[in-house]
């Protein structure tokens, strides 16, 4: 792969990784029931669901980068379903609350309200349709941007330098898990500790989180270009 | 059967099982020391004015924290391993051997972490009038310890599974470091919410959901004598702990089920988790009916 547009991969990738953060339904206070997303800060759930994308995409690393990509999006939305899934199993018959969100009145795909579910004193819980559809759009985001970086570090490493294969590989995965932690960080300051995704107004400050994130990847993309290619 | 389809196969099934039982522990792991968000009401509790004795060693978010322990485990293994291997002991059982020094060592680092951890969140509950109780430290940290051991073993021994056998890239610390953020962050996000909001509460009403004015209000005493934290996994193991194990199981083997098949080539894996994908989501939706119908609109929201 051309350097350039290695680094030019990235950038998109990691401003990729920025913006699935904000479709992922995360809140802390989901620990205790007490408001709808998966029960963790949005960053460290996005990472996870990212790192779970790169675990899969490295299987595909040697076979181009379309299916590296789709690989890592589909292995990080795995992640994603299968936390849902069972976030909302663990609500229904650990706490006995069912899946309500607190963003919306009527879920937009079921049609189910949502009021008469939650209870008193709360802010919903777990995941309904939409809200999980979210995330899962988020997590293909999150799986393509990471498994991008990835990709896109390995072409230039191996066009560029002639180290052994295998430790390209990992070094790329190292700088791609890097960035993903980079990037999922940076949305925390606008999400600040909950979001329910898509149908969160939160998603109105998505370009603060585009903007850092731009500047974040930039700053990476041309480190990275400057320590393979330069020095 | 082709030899490489074998290898996978048992690659697959083992990584699954590994998998399975290290989210029970690590779910345990979190339980016992009241790490990730839970940890929050233990915390609030002493502000509104309730004495606790739980073990509290929450000073770093869950999936870092693990992250850190299997990276590390894992990274003293894998140098170990090829020391031993050099002395002629086969590779199998240097890995094994090599793997359980590297989890010991992480388990001691965890003992000093959670000792320190302690002492300054109760430290910082001193405006509270909180006091350090020694056995509120001293019972659960071997058992945390224990847990923390087993969880850096068997993602250890994860790492080299899916390396080996089932090919993965990538070093094996860098898998490790990768499972351990992941099994983190699922752990924190599913079984933790039964320790959350269930056994933290057990004085309110199943079902009512925590409301944020109850918030801080956590059970102080437990089936006998004050509640502490070893009371907590043996609970939450039996449902909270076996989600978890479900959710990284599953990802887990699920993952390396895909690729077994070969029918479009290249592209087999990627089609087959979608569908899988497709499948857990009609799952997730009929889950959701399902629960409404069961509980139905609570008490005078019927009209809402």
């Amino acid at each position: 792969m051309d350097p350039i547009a290695a680094m030019i991969g990235i950038i998109i990738g990691g401003v990729i990784v920025g913006i699935c953060v904000h479709f992922i339904p995360a809140s802390a206070v989901g620990a205790m029931s007490a408001s709808t997303g998966i029960a963790t800060g949005p960053s460290m759930l996005s990472a996870g669901c990212g790192l779970a994308g790169l675990y899969a995409a490295g299987y595909s690393i040697k076979l181009g980068l379309p299916i590296t990509v789709a690989s890592g999006a589909l292995g990080s939305a795995l992640m994603i379903i299968c936390t849902m899934l069972l976030a909302n199993a663990i609500c229904a018959f650990g706490t006995g609350v069912a899946p309500v969100a607190g963003t919306y009145d009527k879920d937009p795909i079921t049609g189910w309200r949502q009021k008469p579910f939650m209870s008193p004193g709360t802010d919903g819980h777990s995941m309904p349709t939409t809200t999980a559809l979210s995330g899962i759009i988020g997590a293909l985001l999150g799986g393509a941007g990471g498994s991008l970086v990835f990709a896109s570090t390995y072409g230039m490493l191996t066009e560029v330098t002639a180290i052994a294969t295998a430790t390209a590989i990992t070094i790329a995965g190292m700088v791609a898990a890097g960035v993903f932690l980079v990037n999922c960080v940076l949305p925390a300051y606008v999400l600040v500790g909950k979001t329910e995704g898509m149908t969160d107004p939160k998603m109105k400050k998505l370009p603060k989180t585009l903007i850092s994130c731009i500047v974040a990847s930039v700053f990476t993309g041309v480190f990275i270009y400057a320590a393979v290619v330069v020095i | 059967m082709e030899p490489v389809t074998l290898t996978l196969m048992i690659g697959v099934g083992l990584a699954g099982a590994i998998a399975f039982i290290a989210g029970i522990i690590e779910d345990a792991e979190s339980d016992a020391g009241s790490a990730s968000n839970p940890n929050s009401q233990v915390q609030l509790a002493p502000q509104i004015g309730h004495i606790i004795r739980y073990y509290d060693k929450a000073i770093a978010g869950e999936p870092p924290q693990n992250g850190l322990w299997a990276a590390s485990a894992c990274t003293i293994a894998l140098l170990l391993s090829w020391r031993f291997a050099d002395m002629g002991i086969g590779q199998y059982y240097a890995i094994f051997f090599a793997a359980v020094v590297g989890a010991a060592i992480v388990c001691l680092v965890q003992g000093c972490f959670g000792v320190f951890a302690h002492l300054s969140r109760i430290a910082s509950f001193s405006p509270f009038k909180q006091p350090l109780y020694w056995d509120a430290l001293l019972t659960p940290l071997p058992y945390s310890m224990g847990l923390a051991f087993l969880t850096a073993l068997l993602l250890t021994l994860l790492a080299f599974v899916t390396s080996g056998l089932l090919g993965n890239p990538f070093a094996p610390p860098l898998l490790a470091l990768l499972f351990g953020i992941s099994l983190g962050s699922i752990a924190s996000g599913t079984g933790d919410i039964q320790y959350g909001a269930e056994r933290l509460y057990q004085h309110h009403i199943f079902g009512s959901g925590i409301p944020i004015s109850k918030m801080g209000d956590i059970d102080l005493k437990g089936e006998y004598g004050f509640r502490n934290s070893v009371d907590t996994p043996y609970f939450c193991m039996r449902l909270g702990g076996t989600i978890t194990a479900f959710a990284f199981g599953l990802i887990i083997f699920l993952d390396g089920w895909t690729r077994l098949f070969t029918f479009a080539g290249e592209w087999t894996s990627v089609i087959l988790e979608a569908i899988v994908v497709a499948i857990l989501f009609i799952f997730l939706v009929w889950l959701e009916k399902f629960t409404r119908d069961s509980y139905g609109p609570y008490p005078g929201q019927e009209d809402l």
